[in-house]
């Protein structure tokens, strides 16, 4: 699931955590993404299932429904049973479905505005937005279009992102109806957000997709306009600036700033997300499972998992993870990750809620903000098909 | 006294018989990984279609549910339509253009083996390294295609990112691929008997009428075969569209090919049972295309050997 820099990351992990636990000893086996699903499912459907895999949240409830994956409730006694009040509640959220725990997050997302300090200088703009009216009317002097050809983007929200990592900066995560089902058409949160997206239908988009492909598939996904210098504002998380500027543009270290993205929730907020442990059913060590995923999530281990953290651009999964000495000192050396960190606790970030469908609602709100940018869909459309999708993907 | 009727073995019969259990032996390890690899996942696929199944846990049957759902599925009949007019050009499109290449290579140039070697090479770059590259080529505002456009005052459109011109622009992306038909059909071009020729010649029969009376029937088996197969594969078109689309099938759904959106159903929804039926209808489709080709191939292919 892993490659370069990430895949060198968690090798150190393993190798650390088998140097310190003689009694366990873990075999890493690295799957291409594409096929770790169902590689994940064949394994368990022929009973030789692997005792830890890392997945995507979005998957879980799907999961945690139909019993592919075990909760983690029977081994949270004696050292663990404190793991769940240690997270942080985003982080938590991530993992529990139906109340009850079935994940634990190695790292945390966390995103926030980036801005190109030399391009807010050009054009004559002294400090970065606070709102999203001062946001668009920013990056509209940003824009560079000459004989039908982009050379350079103000901000476009959902190119690389669809409509879900814009959700909590307008409480449109979890919008639910009383029988429990997606209701973003009678959301205001979600409507909000719809309006918003729309009102960048008048750039070309298009163009900026393909600038951003373009851009993405030369760097295996580390590149984007906005580390290339060609892009004013982006919502992108910790590892934009500390990870993929470094290494694929050093024009731009020290060219950038980091302000929260301007919200209508009234303080900090970020959309939770992360990478997740999971103990799948039928796995031979569910015990020593457990063990593994927490060392990784950091429970008695902060020290040595927040060392790693700055190399890959993650946030710490608890606030003592926050506290750790070699957190604070990245922190220290970059002001700019201060943003990153102190949404982790806002009680105003959430965590979409675990369903069976959505992943689903997931593709459905990529697609519908899509369907917003081509001005295929009202906004108003594409909320209703976001709902159509979520709420009948349950089927075959 | 009870009699026992004895069968004598005779020596031809033995020696038939230790040659049939010689060969099915031999025949035995393609057999196996047919019924495994092949008519297994075939039959699984099609229960698998009436039921509802994550891959893990029992299915659990749904009868036509699956069928009935594709027939209301918007986007299923969107990529249904995408397929349908990416075949429909496509497929001509590429014929006409791997024939036309292979006569211009079996003409008597200099330098022929040269051009055969830089035609055929492009066939043999790795798909999604080509994919990658024409992202590039025809990038809106850098690529190579729309910098030559404006040299003529022409602003090139978003190719693989406008809603009109994406599909299109995978059908360009398909001429990259045309080494493979080409070769087939210069060797079929090759093995035309030059009599065949002369004696049109000596009949007064100029380029363009030897190549409708002499060239197409004597390589029309060739044609059919190379248009079967174009069509299954443009029916199944994927790695091009989800190697260079995100989301897939973007945009707006203009590239939410068959196979794109079964490999959504499958392998990121997990919606096996819905997958199986839409893999299975796909089977019927390709089969329905195909026989109706090969029936209708008796009016235009001719076989030199065919007693008709």
């Amino acid at each position: 699931m892993w490659s370069g820099n990430t895949l060198t990351l968690l090798s150190q992990m393993v190798n650390k955590f088998n140097a310190t636990h003689p009694k366990i000893h873990v075999t890493e086996s690295n799957i291409p993404s594409a096929t770790g699903d169902a590689k994940l499912l064949s394994e368990i459907a022929a009973g030789d299932p692997p005792d830890v895999f890392t997945e995507w949240n979005p998957v879980l409830g799907e999961y945690a429904a139909d019993g592919t994956i075990q909760s983690m409730a029977p081994y949270l006694t004696g050292t663990y049973s404190g793991v769940e009040k240690w997270l942080y509640p985003i982080a938590l959220q991530g993992g529990e479905y139906g109340g009850t725990l079935y994940a634990l997050p190695m790292g945390m997302n966390s995103w926030a505005l980036y801005y190109n300090k030399s391009m807010l200088k050009a054009a004559g703009i002294s400090s970065p937005p606070t709102t999203l009216a001062q946001l668009y009317a920013d990056q509209a002097k940003e824009w560079k279009i000459s004989g039908g050809k982009l050379k350079q983007i103000g901000f476009y929200p959902s190119y690389n992102q669809g409509m879900e990592y814009f959700d909590s900066f307008f409480g449109a995560v979890n919008c639910f109806d009383s029988s429990g089902k997606y209701d973003l058409t009678s959301c205001p949160g979600a409507q909000a957000e719809a309006k918003f997206l729309a009102s960048y239908d008048s750039y070309p988009y298009s163009l900026v997709a393909a600038m951003a492909t373009a851009y993405g598939g030369v760097a295996g996904g580390d590149d984007d306009p906005f580390v290339a210098g060609k892009e004013g504002f982006a919502m992108d998380g910790p590892w934009e600036g500390a990870q993929n500027i470094p290494v694929t543009n050093s024009a731009m270290v020290g060219n950038f700033g980091v302000v929260p993205f301007p919200n209508t929730v009234g303080g900090p907020s970020t959309f939770g997300q992360g990478n997740y442990n999971i103990i799948p059913k039928g796995a031979a060590h569910p015990q020593q499972a457990l063990e593994f995923i927490a060392w990784l999530a950091g429970y008695n281990n902060e020290s040595f998992m927040t060392s790693l953290y700055p190399k890959g651009g993650w946030m710490p999964t608890s606030p003592a993870g926050a506290a750790a000495p070699a957190f604070q000192a990245w922190l220290k050396a970059n002001p700019w990750l201060n943003v990153f960190i102190e949404q982790m606790s806002s009680p105003l970030s959430v965590t979409p809620k675990l369903t069976p469908t959505e992943s689903e609602f997931f593709t459905a709100e990529a697609t519908a903000s899509e369907n917003i940018a081509e001005r295929s869909d009202s906004w108003q459309q594409a909320l209703t098909y976001i709902d159509q999708q979520a709420n009948s993907g349950a089927g075959g | 006294m009870a009699s026992t009727a004895v069968h004598k073995v005779t020596p031809t019969r033995l020696i038939r018989w230790r040659q049939t259990r010689l060969g099915l032996l031999f025949i035995s390890p393609w057999v196996i990984g047919f019924c495994v690899f092949y008519l297994y996942p075939f039959f699984a696929t099609l229960y698998y279609s009436f039921t509802t199944f994550t891959g893990i846990g029992n299915p659990v049957f749904k009868g036509l549910a699956n069928y009935s759902g594709l027939l209301h599925d918007a986007t299923f009949r969107t990529a249904l339509f995408n397929t349908f007019y990416y075949t429909i050009i496509e497929v001509p499109f590429s014929t006409a253009a791997a024939l036309g290449l292979a006569l211009l290579l079996n003409m008597n140039v200099r330098g022929q083996a040269v051009y055969r070697t830089l035609f055929y090479i492009p066939s043999i770059v790795p798909v999604v390294a080509s994919s990658l590259i024409f992202v590039w080529i025809f990038q809106p505002s850098f690529g190579i295609v729309n910098s030559l456009l404006s040299d003529v005052h022409i602003n090139g459109p978003a190719w693989f990112f406008s809603i009109p011109w994406s599909k299109p622009t995978f059908i360009l992306l398909g001429l990259w691929g045309l080494g493979q038909p080409m070769v087939i059909y210069l060797a079929a071009l090759q093995g035309v008997p030059k009599e065949m020729y002369e004696v049109a010649l000596l009949e007064g029969a100029g380029p363009w009428q030897r190549l409708r009376k002499v060239t197409i029937p004597m390589i029309s088996p060739i044609i059919l075969f190379n248009v079967i197969l174009s069509l299954v594969l443009s029916i199944q078109y994927f790695t091009q569209a989800q190697v260079i689309e995100s989301p897939s099938g973007s945009p707006g759904s203009s590239t939410m090919f068959y196979v794109t959106y079964y490999y959504q159903q499958a392998f990121t929804d997990l919606h096996l049972g819905y997958a199986s039926a839409m893999a299975f209808l796909l089977f019927i489709l390709v089969l329905i295309i195909t026989v109706v080709l090969l029936k209708t191939s008796r009016r235009w292919v001719y076989y030199e050997n065919e007693q008709r």
